[in-house]
């Protein structure tokens, strides 16, 4: 019952509900004085980047992945080492485009403990540290950037949704919003097809639980995942066309210790709606956006014995927009021999992660390197310009 | 006006339609032989293309598997081209009755083809719409046992049961490789196809040794001599397998299909699609008689069931499934279902049909089993799927929204038959597009 379902209060639960509670979607937004648009995606559970951008062209890869590689083999070829995953398919014309890229092998500072928690805390704030954390304040970087930003009015923001993300919460106050659908029976249509559904044996009953369904939120089984991505991604570009220039949402459900391969070939899709949708929705305000995708860390290089990956270090981050210098691999390719792996297990990072969001909001929002190493990403080196942005 | 005979035996009125006064079953009888270009117009690719284009995408695979060729395949590459026929054959599921100006046609070949199920196993969803052509459209006013016959030598169904992997243990390739019989053909075809009731276990084994050894080929019947069990067979207490195969196995369909059991269960079948769940005694009675006097021939048991009372009962009994129910959406409203960006349909890729009939419980060329879709009313409404069912009423009065009176929509699609309690509610709807939405999600909309 996504129409009927699609309530301010139910649109999260519901997004939620239809990917069996593991992928709840959390919206914020914030205001700014510029006509370039950031959208930050956090992929929750920290999403297997050698699966999504697939080094095929290494040589040691196919080894470490002969189930994966079996179930879903393959790829879109996006240079001579790598390939996109092929639930991915619909970004690829992107690629070709110009309108997408990722870097691989990037880590937080934030290493060794592999923690979920610490890390989605450690990715939200920013930190700095070894050990994730994030000290009193719990802000997060994209706060104190919009804090940063000439002419930003965060108090102008909306505020809509279940719960906030910490990466924009702080000082500067910011919006939370949640997208409403209108389209959907009204209260009163609503109330004339029950009396004439009440007054029937055979549909009564069925038509009564059905609305209980749409009443309760998230309860049953939402079908209309999909639909939901793509509003997601329209009521997104409805903001960034209005005052909203840097948005974050989180998408869960990457944490694939076993059946990845169902499980990942579900979500990447979505992922990719989302994108495209706003991508439709923004038309020309596209070529003034960009997308970054983060995770708190990456997976094994190794598959494990149950058809999935564990917890490693380096990940990929996917970029998507107008304003970005795509159809390139960025960074540096740490190799998958045993004795390139870190700890003997993961993709090694080459990079932090932390460097590209920090290049991006300099290009797009005017922020001194000064401010981004001190105040947005404390302790940050951040070095040369990776050349994301047009 | 009473479109009674459009909502029993089609798919609803359609847009624009007028004429409909009385009920009239030579009207219906009549579409039996009456051209239909607007149904024409869904023809699907036939068995012998798709045929070579699997050949052709198969050794596509296999040059790339060996080339490690991971270029981008073009939209002639055969593997596209199949994509897109699949995805259009769902499609025509739903729209080529929403076009068809012969509903009843269209009708019986929906329930021709899901009493003789194929589903979507591997590869082979893609001889799914040439079942339905080849076996259910091209029998449906003719002889019941030529349309058994049909489809158990057809491609779709052998393969959809299993008949390939089914090797008389005796027969060479039996010997040779320790590999015996499988029966899932055998027994869907005595137990859903035709009989029901009437036979044993030892009548399904001895049938699966008489089939084994089937390889139809696109001319037709055809066998794969190494598997074909050799010796004598006893099914319901005839013997069989001392002529050719082939012409045995045609025997026996005829000896099946001349069964009083076959009689009953095809006559059921039409009473409790067409009239009621639990349909009246006499009329699967009078339909029975007629099977077994007229030799199954299927015009002169549809002649007996619209002479029947039932036919004209004001009470529609039955609940429309969810294919009937969205095209009956879109012919109210004059949609062709590939509207797209329309307001309230968020996104531009329409109705997004096969999504639609997954959600109402109807995920096309793949029911459960190989007994096909319910016929019972009670197994379409779970809430998920009644809510799935208000949400398509939604969608397509918000498609077709502004341009529509819900009351004139209402008089269209039921005429007569709306009850006062509807047309208040239809009327009492703040905008056009929902009093609209009230009358598609109403349970008088929902049945047929």
């Amino acid at each position: 019952m996504a129409l009927l379902h699609l309530t301010r209060r139910s649109f999260l639960t519901c997004a939620g509900a239809a990917a069996l509670g593991s992928m709840v979607s959390e919206v914020v937004f914030a205001a700014a004085g510029s006509e370039n648009r950031l959208v930050t995606i956090l992929l929750r559970g920290a999403m297997d980047g050698l699966d999504v951008i697939r080094p095929l062209g290494d040589p040691d890869y196919a080894g470490l992945r002969p189930t994966l590689l079996s179930q879903a083999p393959g790829g879109l070829p996006l240079d001579d080492r790598f390939a996109l995953h092929p639930a991915l398919e619909a970004l690829h014309p992107l690629w070709q485009s110009g309108e997408f890229a990722f870097a691989h092998a990037l880590a937080l500072p934030y290493r060794k403990g592999r923690s979920h928690f610490i890390g989605q805390d450690a990715l939200e704030h920013g930190s700095g540290r070894a050990d994730g954390a994030v000290g009193p304040a719990r802000d997060g970087w994209l706060n104190r950037a919009i804090g940063l930003i000439p002419g930003a009015d965060g108090g102008t923001g909306l505020s809509v949704g279940q719960e906030r993300l910490m990466i924009m919460e702080g000082g500067v106050p910011t919006g939370h919003w949640f997208p409403v659908e209108e389209n959907q029976l009204s209260a009163q249509g609503r109330s004339l097809l029950d009396r004439l559904h009440r007054e029937d044996p055979l549909t009564g009953p069925a038509f009564a639980a059905a609305m209980e369904l749409a009443t309760a939120g998230g309860k049953g089984k939402i079908l209309r995942e999909a639909e939901m991505y793509d509003l997601l991604g329209q009521e997104l570009a409805r903001q960034l066309l209005g005052p909203a220039r840097i948005a974050a949402f989180a998408l869960n459900g990457w944490d694939t210790h076993q059946r990845q391969t169902h499980l990942i070939g579900e979500r990447l899709p979505l992922l990719a709606r989302v994108i495209l949708s706003l991508r439709a929705a923004l038309g020309e305000a596209w070529g003034r956006t960009l997308v970054l995708t983060m995770t708190e860390f990456g997976r094994t290089a190794r598959e494990n014995g149950s058809g999935g990956t564990d917890h490693g270090t380096g990940g990929v981050m996917l970029a998507a927009g107008g304003l970005l210098r795509g159809g390139r691999a960025f960074g540096d390719w740490p190799g998958l021999a045993e004795a390139d792996l870190l700890d003997r297990r993961d993709l090694m990072p080459v990079d932090d992660l932390r460097r590209y969001p920090a290049h991006a909001l300099r290009a797009l929002f005017g922020l001194e390197a000064r401010q981004l190493e001190e105040v947005v990403f404390p302790g940050l080196d951040l070095g040369r310009d990776p050349g994301l942005i047009l | 006006m009473t479109p009674l005979a459009q909502i029993r035996f089609g798919y609803g009125p359609a847009a624009g339609n007028t004429g409909a006064e009385a009920f009239a079953p030579g009207e219906l009888m009549a579409q039996l032989t009456a051209p239909d270009p607007e149904s024409d117009r869904f023809a699907r690719p036939d068995g012998a293309t798709r045929q070579a284009l699997m050949d052709r995408h198969r050794a596509e695979v296999r040059r790339r598997r060996k080339t490690g060729d991971m270029s981008d395949q073009d939209e002639n590459a055969p593997g596209r081209q199949l994509k897109t026929i699949f995805a259009e054959d769902q499609l025509a599921f739903v729209l080529r009755p929403v076009a068809a100006r012969n509903g009843f046609v269209e009708r019986l070949a929906n329930l021709w083809a899901n009493r003789l199920t194929v589903g979507v196993v591997g590869n082979a969803g893609l001889l799914i719409e040439p079942f339905r052509t080849e076996v259910a459209r091209a029998h449906l006013a003719g002889r019941f046992e030529d349309m058994l016959r049909a489809s158990l030598w057809h491609p779709a169904m052998q393969v959809y049961l299993d008949q390939k992997r089914s090797i008389g243990p005796n027969s060479s390739l039996g010997l040779r490789k320790g590999l015996g019989l499988n029966e899932n053909l055998a027994r869907e075809f005595l137990e859903l196809h035709s009989m029901g009731t009437g036979y044993t276990q030892a009548d399904v084994t001895e049938l699966a040794r008489l089939l084994a050894g089937m390889q139809p080929d696109a001319n037709g019947p055809g066998l794969n001599t190494a598997a074909v069990e050799p010796g004598a067979k006893t099914i319901l207490g005839q013997r069989f397998g001392d002529d050719d195969p082939v012409a045995e196995i045609d025997r026996l369909v005829s000896v099946v299909a001349a069964r009083p059991e076959t009689a009953l269960s095809v006559a059921r079948l039409l009473a409790r699609h067409f009239i009621s769940d639990d349909p009246p005694a006499d009329l699967v009675e009078a339909l029975t008689q007629a099977y077994l006097r007229e030799g199954g021939d299927l015009p002169a048991l549809y002649r007996v069931l619209l002479d029947h009372p039932a036919a004209q009962d004001p009470v529609l009994a039955k609940l429309r499934s969810p294919q009937e129910y969205a095209a009956a959406c879109l012919r109210a409203l004059g949609l062709t279902g590939r509207e797209t960006g329309l307001p309230g349909l968020h996104g531009k890729q329409g109705f997004r049909l096969p999504e639609a009939l997954m959600r109402m419980g109807q995920p096309i060329f793949r029911p459960r089993g190989p007994d096909g879709w319910p016929e019972m009313a009670e197994d379409w409404l779970t809430p998920p799927m009644m809510a799935a069912r208000i949400d398509f009423a939604v969608d397509a009065a918000r498609a077709a929204a502004e341009t529509k009176d819900p009351l004139a929509v209402t008089d269209l699609v039921l005429g007569d038959l709306a009850s006062p309690a509807l047309r208040f509610a239809v009327q009492g709807a703040e905008q056009r597009w929902e009093g609209v939405a009230v009358l598609l999600g109403s349970p008088e909309f929902m049945r047929r």
